[in-house]
């Protein structure tokens, strides 16, 4: 088994008084496509909010790789530049495509030539090539996902998470994100993804979770790679 | 109807002719709203934005209290400024009292709660995942915040030509804090007033129909601005 990228201990959160989530013990590796499931209200992307680390727990302590997390501050920022979310619809700033992908690479100080070779890259590992210039809003359903996966991969996370990938995508798409994801586990990333979409996910899942009413189901088992 | 076209015919004659004391009336009336909209948006546009985007106790009473502040008369404005800065008030020592920079003082304060209730609502209305998006991509709270306000550029810049176009037209707290001194504090409202009150229709008409024009100007440049951005 691979080194535990995530590794979260007691941790509680709580939505006004009712627990979203309790998890005892849970540990996420790199280089694994760890699929989240369970019902509707089980906890699953408030876990993902939780990992994004950009909804503390209330409760127990969070590592990640190997260092004990804060809940707020200024090297917390630090620590989620190594990590990215796609929402399940993602939403992209009222801008062009490039910027769009670029975003993240500004913030981190990028310089423009590098900014502007990533994105390019980006874009073409998404089926995107040459779509830089044109109005992010104004795509189609499908092509805004996959822009928000470029703007996720431009950053090359050490851990990728994704809220509900496959819902409501094209099949072009569906297509371009599952080959896109098993690529990532070669690269060292981890990967944890929530989806409804079983077929799909189970293809790629190398690791499933159960979740139910916020705690862990004991099934939770590894699967050969996908 | 002679009245209006007069006016008119001696509207076009004062933007024409360059006459030098309309166009320093033109200048500092300018200068004192846009200075006044500025400081204002200093504190408006960062408040804004924290009670827009931030859960609090208090927040629906805040909300309430800005749309309230609307309705604000420029006179009032004008006596609690004029009190503060008087020789006897609290800020006299200044020596503001009568000068444009007291006009800025007053015009802001009338501004802030506008542009203050326009930027919440802006924020409010804004899809909430603006913020988190920023955070998921690296942003600092701060950087996260400033996203949430480049979105909401469009309706922060129209809040800023509302507080522009509220601020330029006033003349309640102008007069009683500036004074309508000639070549100092006359701004295109105080002068319009005393043109009134001497019975010369036509000269206010024609200040009036100047001071659409520089508001004209001013919203077109804002208009542009909004195209570059887009």
């Amino acid at each position: 088994m691979s080194q535990a990228l995530f590794s979260l201990r007691g941790v509680v959160k709580r939505f006004e008084q009712r627990e979203a989530l309790n998890l005892e013990r849970l540990d996420l590796e790199a280089g694994v496509i760890t699929v989240v499931e369970g019902p509707n209200g089980a906890g699953k992307t408030t876990l993902l909010s939780l990992l994004a680390l950009i909804s503390p727990p209330d409760r127990g302590r969070l590592f990640f790789d190997g260092h004990e997390l804060p809940r707020s501050g200024s090297q917390l920022t630090a620590w989620r530049r190594q990590i990215t979310l796609v929402a399940q619809q993602a939403y992209l700033f009222e801008t062009s495509v490039d910027k769009n992908v670029a975003y993240g690479l500004r913030l981190r100080g990028m310089d423009r030539a590098t900014r502007e070779e990533r994105v390019a890259q980006a874009l073409e590992q998404v089926g995107l090539a040459g779509f830089g210039p044109r109005r992010a809003r104004r795509l189609s359903g499908g092509e805004m996902q996959r822009v928000a996966l470029a703007r996720a991969l431009v950053l090359r996370p050490r851990a990728l998470l994704l809220d509900e990938p496959f819902a409501n995508l094209d099949p072009a798409s569906a297509q371009v994100f599952e080959r896109v994801l098993g690529e990532l586990p070669g690269q060292g990333c981890a990967v944890v993804l929530v989806s409804h979409a079983l077929e799909q996910a189970h293809r790629l899942a190398q690791r499933v979770v159960y979740l139910r009413e916020g705690r862990l189901v004991p099934e939770d088992g590894h699967r050969p790679g996908a | 109807m002679d009245f209006f076209l007069g006016g008119l015919t001696r509207g076009l004659g004062l933007l024409v002719n360059l006459d030098p004391e309309v166009y320093g009336i033109a200048w500092l009336s300018l200068r004192v709203s846009l200075s006044a909209v500025i400081l204002a948006a200093l504190a408006a546009v960062p408040l804004g934005l924290v009670i827009g985007q931030k859960e609090f106790v208090g927040k629906r009473f805040l909300v309430v209290l800005f749309n309230t502040l609307l309705a604000l008369p420029t006179v009032v404005v004008g006596l609690v400024v004029y009190g503060l800065l008087s020789y006897h008030g609290p800020l006299g020592g200044l020596g503001l009292l009568y000068t444009p920079g007291a006009m800025v003082v007053a015009q802001a304060v009338l501004a802030f709660p506008l542009i203050t209730a326009l930027v919440i609502a802006a924020v409010i209305t804004l899809d909430n995942r603006v913020g988190p998006t920023a955070l998921t991509l690296g942003a600092t709270p701060l950087q996260a915040a400033w996203a949430v306000l480049k979105e909401a550029r469009f309706a922060v810049l129209a809040a800023l030509a509302a507080g522009f176009g509220r601020v330029i037209t006033e003349v309640g707290a102008a007069i009683m804090v500036g004074g309508n001194i000639r070549h100092y504090t006359r701004t295109f409202t105080t002068a319009i007033a005393l043109e009134t009150s001497k019975g010369e229709f036509a000269q206010g008409m024609a200040l009036g129909f100047f001071l659409l024009v520089v508001a004209l100007a001013v919203n077109l440049a804002s208009h542009q601005l909004q195209a570059r951005w887009k």
